[in-house]
C-alpha cells in the first residue's frame, strides 16, 4: 500500500521526521480528484482551528439550515473513498483453491476438518460410543419405567381422586336431600360397653362383630361358643340382615334380644318394617303370591310370626352405629394392620367417603356395592350401567390412607358452610399466615381416618383391609359365618364357622 | 184482567228499553259475555293430526295442557301454584276413593332433591296399581271433584274443579304407542293434568317363569320388589307414597348425574335454602363467562349475583 510503503521508505532512507505540513501536502495530493456531482464543492473547505468558517466562494451553504443539511464540519463521505482496495488480495483466495469446489466446502471428503470426516472420527472413538450407549440405555429405561410403572400409578391415583374434585362436574353426591330414615340414623355405642372405657378399667371387655346372620340360629350359637362369648364381658354387634332367607328368624331375634346385642338396620329389615305398616295390625288375610311377589309373600309370613317385642327390636336398629376410638389402643404407625385403633362405623352395606354421615342416603347405606367414579353416586349393583364404577371400599381405603398419612384434602368437595368459611379464611391468610399458624397456632381439628365394619356383599365374601372389614361370608348359602373379635388393646381376630345351605 | 194488563205493560216497557238501549246506549250493564268469557268457546285440542285410535289429546299450543279447558299456557310464576294444587287434590281424592298411588319419573326426582316439584316441570307423573285402576274405572270415571282450596286470609277460598277421566283402552294390557296413558286428573280451569299410568304384571315374563316382573304400557319395566312395599314420605307438604327402591329407579331412568348435578335447565340448586332457583339471564351470562358453573369446591356457596340482584 502506497502510504505504508512510503512511510517505511521514509524511515529507512531518510531517518528524519517530516513536518506536519509536509505530511498534509502529501496526503492532499494523493486524494482523488474533485467529484463532479451537482452541488459538490469546488475545493475542500480550508478549516483552521479557532477560525470560523467564512469562505464564501468554496461552498455556499443555504440561507436557512434545514434538518439533515450539511453543517460546516461535515463533508460528503464519498470524497474520502479511494480505490486502494483494488490492490489488496482476497482473503478467501488463501482457502479456496478453485471456484467449482465451493459447494463441498464443509462436506469435502478429502478434507480433514469437514463434517463427514469429523463425524466418522467421533463415531469410531470409544468415548463417544460409550456415551451413546449410556444415553440409549437410560432413554429405554426411562421410557419403559414411565410406561409400566409411573404412568399406571399416576393414572390410578387420578382415577381415585377425580370423584373428590369439583373440576369435572357440576355437583356431587350428598347435595340432594335423598330419602328418609325412620328411626335413629346415627347412634353411638353405649359408653359402658367400650373395651378399655370408663366402665372397663382393666380392659377385659370385647366387642364381637358378626356378619349377615340371615336366621341361621344354630350357626350363630356355634360361633359364639367358638369365640368364647361371655355375656358379662362381651358385646355382640350384628351388621344387619339378621332375618330373612334362613331357617329360624324368630329364634335369632330372640337370641339377640336375650344377649342385648346391637345391630344396624339392613335392607331386609328395612323391607320388613315397611311391609309391617300394611300387614301388621290388620285382620286382612295376606295377599297371595300371584298378587305380590315371592319375596313379599315370605316377608308377610315372617311378619305374622313376629311378636311386638321383635318388631320393636327391628325398629330400634339404627342406620349406622359408631364406636369411638378405643382408649388403650395405640395409634403408632408401625403397628400391624390388624389393629383397630380409630373410630369404627358399623353399617350394613357401605358409606361414601368424604360425604358427612348425615348426608348419606339411607337407601344406599343399606344397599350399596359400588360407587360411580366421578359423581360418587353409589349403586346396589357391582358395576353400573355406565361402567365407570368401582367397589366402594377401594375408594374408602384410598381416602382413609390419605387421611392417615396426613396428606391434604385441599380442593376436595365441601358440604357445609362452616368448612367453606374455614377454607376461605385459610386461603386469604397466604403462606406466611399458614406457616405461623402451623408453628404457633392451635391447629384446627384435622379429619381422622375411620374403620368401617359392614356386611351385605356375600359374593365378595370376607374382605379384610386396613380401613374396611367386610364380614358377610354367605352363611345362608352354605358359606361361613364370620365374627370379628376386638379387644381393649385394639387387636382383632377373625373366627369362622361353616354353615349349611338353606337356600332352596 | 188487570193482572194481564200489568204484565203486558211490563213486557212492552222491557221491549222499549232493549230497543232503545241498543240505539242510544243509555242503559249501563256489565261487559258482554264474549269479551269476558274465561273459558274458551271452542276446543283447542289437537285432534286432527293424532291417530284415530288415540283417546287422550293435547292442546294445539302445548303438550302439557288439555285444549278443551285452556286457550294458552300459564306463565312460569302461575304454573307452580296450579301444579301444587293439582297434586294436593289428586292425593286427597285418591285417598278418599281408596286407590293406591305413588310418585314416579320427574315428580319422584323432585321429591328426591327437595320434596318439591321441579320448577321447570309442566306436568306430574304418578302410577297406580291395576286393581285401583279397575276400581276407578268402574265407579269414578268422568267424575268431577270440587275442591275449595286455602288462600290468604283476606281473600276468599279458591274454588277449583278437577275431572278424572279414564282411558277406555285401560283394559288392554299390552304395550301401546298411542294409548299409554291410562287416566288423567285434569284441572278444568287451566287445562293442566296429571298423567296416570298403571303398573301391570308382565304376562310374557310371567309365562317364562319370571313372576316378579312388572311392566307399564309406556315400555317401562320394573321388578315388583323395587316398587313394593311403598314408603310413606312428604311432598309439597302432603303425605305421598314413593317406591321402595327409589334411588335405583331414578338412576336407571335418568343416570347418575340427575342425582348429583346442581345445574339443570337454567336452574341452580341453592343448597342453603334447599330449592331450585331460576337463573336470571345476567347470572347465566356471568357464570358462563367466569366458568363458575364448574369448579368451586362448595356447591352451596352463594350465587355471586345475589348482591347485585337482591330478592
Amino acid at each position: 500500500m502506497p502510504p505504508q510503503q512510503e512511510m517505511e521508505g521514509q524511515d529507512d532512507s531518510e531517518g528524519r521526521e517530516r513536518s506536519l505540513s509536509e505530511w498534509r501536502t502529501k496526503l492532499q495530493t494523493s486524494l482523488p480528484k474533485r467529484p463532479d456531482w451537482p452541488g459538490a464543492p469546488r475545493d475542500l473547505p480550508h478549516v483552521s482551528p479557532g477560525q470560523p468558517y467564512t469562505s464564501h466562494d468554496a461552498y455556499q451553504p443555504p440561507r436557512t439550515l434545514r434538518h439533515g443539511d450539511y453543517t460546516k464540519q461535515s463533508a460528503p463521505l464519498i470524497d474520502q473513498v479511494s480505490n486502494r482496495w483494488r490492490g489488496t488480495e482476497k482473503a478467501s483466495t488463501v482457502y479456496v483453491s478453485e471456484p467449482e469446489d465451493h459447494e463441498l466446502r464443509f462436506c469435502d471428503l478429502e478434507d480433514e476438518g469437514s463434517c463427514p470426516n469429523t463425524i466418522r472420527d467421533l463415531v469410531r472413538s470409544r468415548r463417544l460410543r460409550r456415551m451413546l450407549a449410556v444415553f440409549l440405555v437410560a432413554a429405554v429405561m426411562l421410557y419403559y419405567g414411565w410406561k409400566w410403572y409411573l404412568q399406571p400409578r399416576l393414572q390410578e391415583e387420578w382415577s381415585f381422586k377425580q370423584g373428590f374434585l369439583p373440576a369435572r362436574s357440576n355437583g356431587t353426591y350428598g347435595i340432594a336431600r335423598a330419602g328418609d330414615f325412620e328411626g335413629t340414623a346415627i347412634q353411638w355405642l353405649d359408653s359402658s360397653l367400650i373395651p378399655g372405657g370408663e366402665a372397663d378399667r382393666e380392659g377385659k371387655r370385647r366387642l364381637v362383630f358378626v356378619g349377615d346372620i340371615h336366621g341361621c340360629k344354630k350357626e350363630l350359637l356355634h360361633l359364639l361358643e367358638k369365640v368364647g362369648f361371655d355375656v358379662k364381658t362381651d358385646h355382640l354387634i350384628a351388621t344387619g340382615d339378621t332375618v330373612s332367607k334362613g331357617p329360624d328368624n324368630v329364634g335369632v331375634l330372640d337370641e339377640l334380644i336375650r344377649l342385648k346385642a346391637d345391630s344396624v338396620r339392613g335392607n331386609h329389615e328395612d323391607r320388613l318394617l315397611e311391609a309391617a305398616k300394611t300387614i301388621l295390625g290388620t285382620n286382612l288375610s295376606p295377599q297371595s303370591v300371584a298378587a305380590t311377589s315371592q319375596g313379599y309373600a315370605k316377608d308377610a309370613t315372617l311378619l305374622k310370626q313376629l311378636k311386638p317385642k321383635h318388631v320393636r327390636y327391628l325398629r330400634d336398629m339404627p342406620l349406622m352405629l359408631r364406636i369411638p376410638a378405643l382408649p388403650h389402643a395405640s395409634t403408632a404407625r408401625h403397628q400391624h394392620k390388624d389393629r383397630v385403633a380409630e373410630d369404627v362405623i358399623v353399617v350394613h352395606a357401605g358409606v361414601v367417603p368424604h360425604v358427612p354421615l348425615e348426608k348419606q342416603d339411607p337407601y344406599f347405606v343399606m344397599n350399596m356395592r359400588s360407587i360411580d367414579d366421578r359423581t360418587h353416586l353409589p349403586s346396589a349393583l357391582r358395576e353400573t350401567k355406565r361402567g365407570k364404577s368401582r367397589p366402594w371400599m377401594e375408594i374408602w381405603n384410598w381416602y382413609n390412607d390419605r387421611l392417615f398419612r396426613g396428606r391434604s384434602l385441599k380442593g376436595f368437595h365441601l358440604y357445609t358452610t362452616a368448612e367453606y368459611e374455614d377454607e376461605q379464611a385459610s386461603e386469604s391468610q397466604g403462606w406466611l399466615g399458614s406457616l405461623w399458624d402451623g408453628l404457633f397456632g392451635k391447629g384446627k381439628a384435622k379429619m381422622t381416618p375411620q374403620i368401617v365394619v359392614y356386611g351385605h356383599d356375600s359374593k365378595a365374601g370376607l374382605q379384610m383391609h386396613r380401613w374396611s372389614k367386610g364380614l358377610d361370608s354367605g352363611c345362608v348359602a352354605g358359606g361361613k359365618l364370620t365374627a370379628l373379635v376386638l379387644d381393649a388393646s385394639g387387636k382383632t381376630e377373625v373366627v369362622q364357622v361353616g354353615c349349611k345351605n338353606y337356600k332352596a | 184482567m188487570g193482572f194481564n194488563l200489568s204484565k203486558l205493560a211490563l213486557y212492552f216497557s222491557l221491549l222499549v228499553c232493549i230497543t232503545t238501549s241498543g240505539v242510544s246506549g243509555l242503559v249501563k250493564r256489565d261487559a258482554p259475555y264474549e269479551q269476558v268469557n274465561d273459558h274458551p268457546t271452542f276446543s283447542h285440542q289437537k285432534t286432527d293430526k293424532d291417530e284415530p285410535d288415540k283417546y287422550f289429546h293435547e292442546s294445539t299450543f302445548s303438550e302439557h295442557y288439555d285444549g278443551r279447558f285452556a286457550e294458552a299456557p300459564l306463565i312460569y310464576e302461575d304454573r307452580r301454584s296450579h301444579l301444587t294444587a293439582l297434586l294436593h287434590t289428586y292425593i286427597s281424592a285418591m285417598q278418599d276413593m281408596g286407590a293406591e298411588t305413588w310418585l314416579m319419573h320427574g315428580t319422584l326426582l323432585g321429591w328426591y332433591w327437595n320434596r318439591a316439584i321441579l320448577p321447570w316441570d309442566s306436568d306430574l307423573d304418578v302410577m297406580i296399581t291395576e286393581r285401583s285402576l279397575h276400581h276407578l274405572a268402574t265407579f269414578h270415571n268422568m267424575s268431577i271433584h270440587h275442591f275449595s282450596l286455602p288462600s290468604p286470609p283476606t281473600e276468599p277460598r279458591l274454588k277449583r274443579d278437577y275431572l278424572l277421566e279414564i282411558n277406555p283402552h285401560y283394559k288392554n294390557s299390552s304395550v301401546e304407542s298411542v294409548n299409554k296413558i291410562d287416566a288423567r286428573w285434569i284441572d278444568i280451569e287451566t287445562g293442566l293434568f296429571i298423567d296416570i299410568t298403571t303398573l301391570r304384571r308382565n304376562a310374557t315374563a310371567h309365562s317364562l317363569g319370571e313372576v316378579d316382573e312388572m311392566m307399564v304400557k309406556d315400555k317401562h319395566h320394573y321388578v315388583y320388589d323395587d316398587i313394593f312395599p311403598l314408603r310413606v314420605s312428604s311432598f309439597e307438604g302432603a303425605a305421598v307414597n314413593v317406591p321402595f327402591a327409589y334411588a335405583e329407579i331414578l338412576v336407571e331412568e335418568y343416570g347418575e348425574t340427575a342425582l348429583s348435578e346442581v345445574h339443570f335447565e337454567n336452574h341452580r340448586f341453592d343448597v342453603e335454602r334447599g330449592e331450585w332457583r331460576a337463573l336470571r339471564y345476567a347470572e347465566l351470562v356471568r357464570f358462563q363467562r367466569q366458568g363458575a358453573l364448574l369448579g368451586g369446591s362448595f356447591w352451596g356457596r352463594k350465587l355471586d349475583s345475589e348482591s347485585l340482584f337482591p330478592d
